[in-house]
């Protein structure tokens, strides 16, 4: 007759492990199993780039905002596929049904959305770099490097998770997420600074698109990488310590959600399936 | 003495503030290595009281264990103790091979790599999937894609399996199939079963005991074999005779259909000399006898009684 059998004491960290691998391991399997699909959006978004700073350069590439506008595109992209392997993939598993069954591990829940987490940026990161470097070497674009950038940068990755994160805690009750992750992903696109640096939007503009994820990153690593400002003139500024609490207000309501909204959909009978 | 299986006690489940009752103060204990018939009419409770077991749900009250282990207090340890296939859900991915699914849920359940692909080869083998093990289980037909998901709910080897609606929308060899499976997994492997289904041959066949829901209370639990005995009708007999144009005469509360080669009379009779003299009054009239049968409820005669009764107050 077959047993049962309790989780054994240090079974947790094992098993936590071993999901978080499993969720990654699948999730990139998920979405390489269409890579057409992927060269495609990565040709379109090198020539949507390059297309949209002949205009903005009014039928010249202007050397003076390709740099930064390429940081833009490059930090939407990551948003972008992020957002694909978080929401996107949460929605449509939550649609077919694989989300419950993924549900049934002896791992805390939280463990699962770590490893979307982790896939999310281990599968946007390179994309995003693709995204970046292949019009950086069609036409030339040069953009320096400074250590201290690496701080930026490394807030950029924390601040597009973790509005990745809360978009997928949403996701957890709410199918519609797909559509609210796209209008703001669109926003994003049109004020981070892709089609132009935000230095030259109106001042009303400017303020609104801060508020949106990526625009104090980028506005950051641009201090830093081409007005030459140092990490503490950033911060004395006001952008990293603006930045900062920007990521850390997103993370602590994607947590916050994500515990609210997951024990709501237990008792309305909605985790697994919408 | 082992824990029960599965023990729900006092459980109920209401969706909002007020909403009615889906699951309403039901308890039952399944003892380890048999298998369970849980049948009830559509919106009876018993995808609710399946997910509650799976912790895909909470109850309003009431508790419910997998393996002596509280679904929502010992989670972990619960979890661990069962596999399950739920209606009306794809179960496993489309977009990945079966062999890459079995690993998944394998890992998913704390398996080490080796011991998940171990498991799964032998699964797949066993399902006669192992040749296609690399191809996206979206090409694959409705049958094979329900194989993979018994597969995938049974990679860990678990004591209890769940089963909901697994042969729902399956054709009569992919039903054959799963029926197949699950009686090995009964039988041979000694599983803990839950089985809900609406193909009551398939429990009838398969289950020791059935349960019987309706209006999220149980209104029967018993042996199948009890069950239908109770059932049993002693009193009433089917009696074949060759068929006739002329009208048949028959006592009160028979009656007669008539078919190409015989006519069939069914009712009730009071006692044995009831039987002979309606037998002498065929012959009587000149009816050949065919074969006489007392009549033997079906399963799904038990359950349509059982789920049409009028409702309790």
């Amino acid at each position: 007759m077959a047993k049962h059998f309790a989780a054994a004491p240090g079974a947790g960290i094992r098993t936590g492990t071993t999901v978080l691998a499993a969720e990654v391991r699948k999730g990139l399997a998920n979405q390489l199993a269409h890579p057409l699909g992927h060269i495609v959006t990565l040709a379109i978004s090198v020539m949507m780039y390059l297309g949209l700073q002949y205009v903005m350069g009014q039928g010249d590439m202007r050397d003076d905002l390709l740099p930064a506008t390429l940081i833009a595109i490059g930090a939407y992209w990551f948003l972008q596929y992020s957002g694909q392997v978080m929401v996107a993939d949460l929605i449509e598993e939550k649609r077919s049904g694989t989300f419950a069954a993924a549900l049934m591990s002896p791992a805390p829940p939280w463990v699962a959305m770590c490893g979307r987490l982790v896939t999310a940026t281990v599968f946007a990161l390179p994309i995003a770099v693709l995204a970046s470097l292949v019009p950086a070497l069609a036409v030339g674009i040069e953009i320096p490097w400074r250590w201290s950038a690496l701080v930026p940068y490394l807030l950029l990755a924390a601040n597009i998770l973790a509005f990745t994160f809360l978009m997928a805690a949403i996701a957890i009750r709410n199918p519609m997420t797909g559509a609210l992750h796209s209008l703001l992903t669109s926003l994003v696109l049109m004020l981070n600074g892709a089609f132009m640096p935000l230095a030259l939007y109106p001042e009303w503009m400017a303020a609104a698109a801060r508020l949106l994820p990526t625009t104090l990153a980028i506005e950051a690593i641009n201090l830093v990488l081409f007005e030459g400002g140092s990490l503490a003139s950033v911060w004395s500024g006001g952008t990293l310590p603006l930045l900062i609490a920007h990521t850390a207000v997103l993370a602590a309501l994607g947590a916050w959600l994500f515990r609210r909204n997951r024990r709501l959909a237990i008792a309305e009978g909605r985790v697994g399936q919408y | 003495m082992p824990a029960p299986a599965i023990a729900i006690t006092d459980l109920t489940k209401r969706y909002g503030d007020s909403g009615p009752l889906a699951v309403d103060g039901v308890s039952l204990t399944v003892e380890p290595g048999s298998v369970i018939g849980f049948l009830g009419p559509n919106g009876a409770g018993k995808t609710t009281t399946i997910k509650i077991l799976a912790g895909l749900l909470s109850a309003t009250s009431g508790t419910a264990s997998l393996g002596g282990f509280d679904v929502v207090r010992q989670r972990a340890s619960a979890m661990a103790q069962f596999g399950a296939v739920l209606e009306g859900s794809r179960n496993v991915y489309w977009t990945l091979s079966s062999w890459q699914n079995l690993i998944y849920f394998g890992r998913l359940k704390g398996l080490r790599r080796s011991a998940a692909a171990a498991r799964a080869e032998r699964l797949l083998t066993d399902l006669g999937l192992w040749e296609r093990r690399h191809e996206k289980v979206g090409g694959f037909s409705r049958g094979m894609q329900q194989k993979v998901a018994i597969a995938a709910a049974l990679i860990a080897d678990p004591a209890i399996i769940l089963l909901d609606e697994p042969t729902l929308g399956l054709d009569v060899a992919a039903t054959r199939t799963v029926k197949d499976l699950i009686r090995a997994l009964a039988r041979d492997e000694g599983k803990t079963i839950l089985l809900t289904t609406h193909q009551l041959d398939v429990v009838e066949e398969l289950c020791d005991r059935v349960a019987v829901i309706r209006e999220g209370r149980f209104v029967t639990d018993l042996p199948t074999g009890t069950l239908l005995s109770q059932f049993r009708k002693h009193d009433h007999y089917e009696i074949r005779v060759e068929a006739r144009t002329e009208p048949v005469v028959l006592p009160d509360g028979f009656t007669a259909a008539r078919g190409d080669e015989d006519t069939v009379i069914t009712g009730q009779v009071q006692d044995g000399d009831d039987l002979y003299a309606l037998i002498e009054s065929l012959r009587g009239q000149g009816l050949p006898l065919r074969s006489l049968a007392q009549i033997q409820p079906n399963l799904e005669a038990v359950f349509l009684s059982l789920v049409e009764e009028p409702a309790r107050g």
